[in-house]
């Protein structure tokens, strides 16, 4: 959990210079955080975050409970708006904006949760409809899509996380692991610029965490833009194409592939090892 | 009438079959009661959203909502009847008939019942749902209507039931104003025949039947909306749509689930 001495120079960004990625991929981000400030009342949980992602892009954000991982993930899609700085969605600006910048036109935040996926530490499924329901159910309302066309894409993203046998059941009947690849699947049928996770496998029990994990992974494999909150950190180490370690509301560090081994500094490197 | 002859010693004699030889009689009385309770809650139900709404909402309206609910609380059904029966005549000139003016009094209390019933239910549904909805890209009125009403009128079922039940004993002062509910047409039987015990007795019986009935009925619902593993009772009545899903699933590929687009 040393840095090597014989990587290229990637950027390990202290948190002054942070979201100045030097080896990432090129072109217009999905989303574009730029200092991102979030107070509750007086208590100020994000700091001034930069982020950056890139579309294909698997992001990793970790970091200690309290940090503001969640704040994060929920400003991007204005459950929590930001109370100051830039958040561009597919080069929208829909956030306060930055001073200096003038009057940008604004997005509606609905056009942004209709570009913007979520998937919740407790799932969050609809537990008065059927698992099919769930997934049908913003396809008819967010989309318009007719009853049974909506119903057979439904009945297709479930069968792609595997859970088609299962349609006619309600989330009561279906375990944790279960519960959760049908949010996947709800979030995925809409088609969503960029799908966020938060703590996705934190509320379940141990031995159901894999098969959401291995969902994830087949959404990954897709080409699907993730960010992701977890603290399942060999997941992350797997799949983080950016990881961003969090603390105070501020991004400490943030690296490409291999950061885990790499990372420089000492905060990040303590709570790896205190968590792997 | 049969009972007439009982007439000079009838205080101290229990007649019971004047009940039977009078049973039409009652039994309109009890479906007038019905009548009026029932109208006065589906109009309460409207009402009553409509205030735990404005309850919840924006602060000037809050307040007023909440003094509404908090007077109306208190009324009894007996002044709320005799305030739109004749204190609108008197102030405003506006005459109801006495179905009307029952329907009115009944709503005017039982929306201010149904709107703390309705806020506590609502309040109940955990705030995910609605963060669920609106990540979804879901509209306000939307995930109202599809995501949190359904919910919370579970919650809220057995308190409904519990109100109509009270709705129909509060018809019983509505005899005030002439309605022709239970307790009026009791009192006009005991003009005639001086039965005042068998026949009040006869009476509770009906309103002790109906909340029996109406609690049946309640349950039945609440079961019916319980979604399983619950509600063994829903699983059979959702039939329909458990076969509707069954086809579709059954109509899918039986492709390995990981490798599809
Ligand atoms: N709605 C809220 N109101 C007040 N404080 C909040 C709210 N949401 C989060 N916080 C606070 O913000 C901080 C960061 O929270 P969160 O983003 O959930 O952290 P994490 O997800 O990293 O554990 C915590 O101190 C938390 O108590
Ligand atoms: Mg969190």
């Amino acid at each position: 959990m040393r840095a090597a001495t014989t990587v290229p120079p990637t950027q390990h960004d202290s948190p002054e210079s942070a979201g100045a990625p030097a080896h990432r991929p090129s072109g217009p981000p999905v989303v574009e955080l730029r200092q991102i400030r979030k107070s509750f009342g007086d208590l100020e949980v994000l700091k001034g975050i930069d982020l950056q992602v890139h579309k294909g892009e698997h992001v990793v954000v970790f970091g200690p409970s309290g940090s503001g991982k969640s704040t994060v993930l929920r400003s991007i899609n204005l459950l929590e708006p930001p109370t100051s700085g830039s958040l561009k969605v597919a080069g929208v600006e829909y956030g306060p904006g930055l001073p200096g910048e003038g009057d940008v036109k604004k997005g509606k935040p609905l056009d942004l949760r209709r570009s913007v996926g979520m998937v919740f530490q407790s799932f969050n499924l609809f537990p008065h409809l059927t698992a099919l329901e769930n997934v049908c159910l913003p396809l008819r309302s967010v989309r318009g899509v007719k009853r049974d066309e909506a119903e057979q894409r439904s009945a297709d993203a479930l069968r792609r996380v595997g859970l088609l046998p299962r349609a006619a059941h309600f989330p009561g009947q279906l375990s944790g692991g279960q519960q959760q690849r049908v949010a996947i699947a709800r979030a995925l049928t809409l088609d969503p610029e960029v799908l966020l996770f938060d703590e996705p496998t934190s509320a379940l029990d141990p031995e159901l965490v894999g098969e959401v994990l291995s969902t994830m992974r087949e959404v990954a494999e897709l080409g699907m833009t993730m960010v992701i909150v977890t603290h399942e950190l060999g997941f992350a180490r797997e799949i983080g194409d950016l990881n961003v370690f969090m603390e105070d509301g501020v991004v400490v560090e943030t690296g490409p592939r291999g950061f885990f081994d790499e990372c420089h500094n000492p905060r990040t490197q303590k709570f790896i090892s205190a968590v792997l | 009438m049969s009972t007439l002859l009982s007439l000079p010693t009838a205080a101290s004699q229990y007649d019971w079959g004047i009940v039977w030889d009078n049973r039409s009689m009652l039994l309109n009385g009890l479906l007038t009661a019905l009548e009026v309770s029932f109208v006065a809650l589906i109009i309460s139900m409207v009402l009553g959203m409509g205030l735990a709404l404005v309850r919840m909402g924006r602060a000037p309206f809050s307040w007023i909502a909440a003094i509404y609910i908090n007077v109306f609380r208190g009324v009894p059904a007996l002044v709320s009847v005799i305030w739109v029966y004749f204190g609108l005549a008197l102030v405003l000139d506006i005459s109801f008939s006495v179905f009307q003016a029952g329907v009115i009094a009944l709503s005017l209390l039982y929306s201010a019942f149904l709107a703390e019933i309705f806020r506590s239910a609502l309040n109940a549904i955990p705030k995910g749902q609605k963060e669920a909805g609106l990540a979804l890209g879901m509209k306000p009125v939307r995930i109202f209507f599809s995501i949190t009403l359904p919910q919370a009128t579970k919650i809220a079922l057995p308190n409904v039931g519990n109100m109509f039940i009270g709705m129909v004993k509060d018809t019983s002062t509505f005899t005030v104003i002439g309605l022709l509910e239970v307790v009026r047409v009791t009192q006009n039987l005991v003009a005639e025949t001086f039965q005042p015990f068998v026949l009040y007795t006869a009476a509770a019986a009906l309103y002790v039947f109906v909340a029996f009935v109406l609690d049946f009925l309640f349950r039945l619902a609440e079961r019916t909306l319980d979604t399983p593993p619950n509600g063994a009772l829903s699983r059979g009545l959702r039939g329909r749509k458990q076969r509707r899903i069954q086809a579709l699933i059954d109509a899918q590929p039986p492709v390995r689930p990981s490798t599809a687009t």
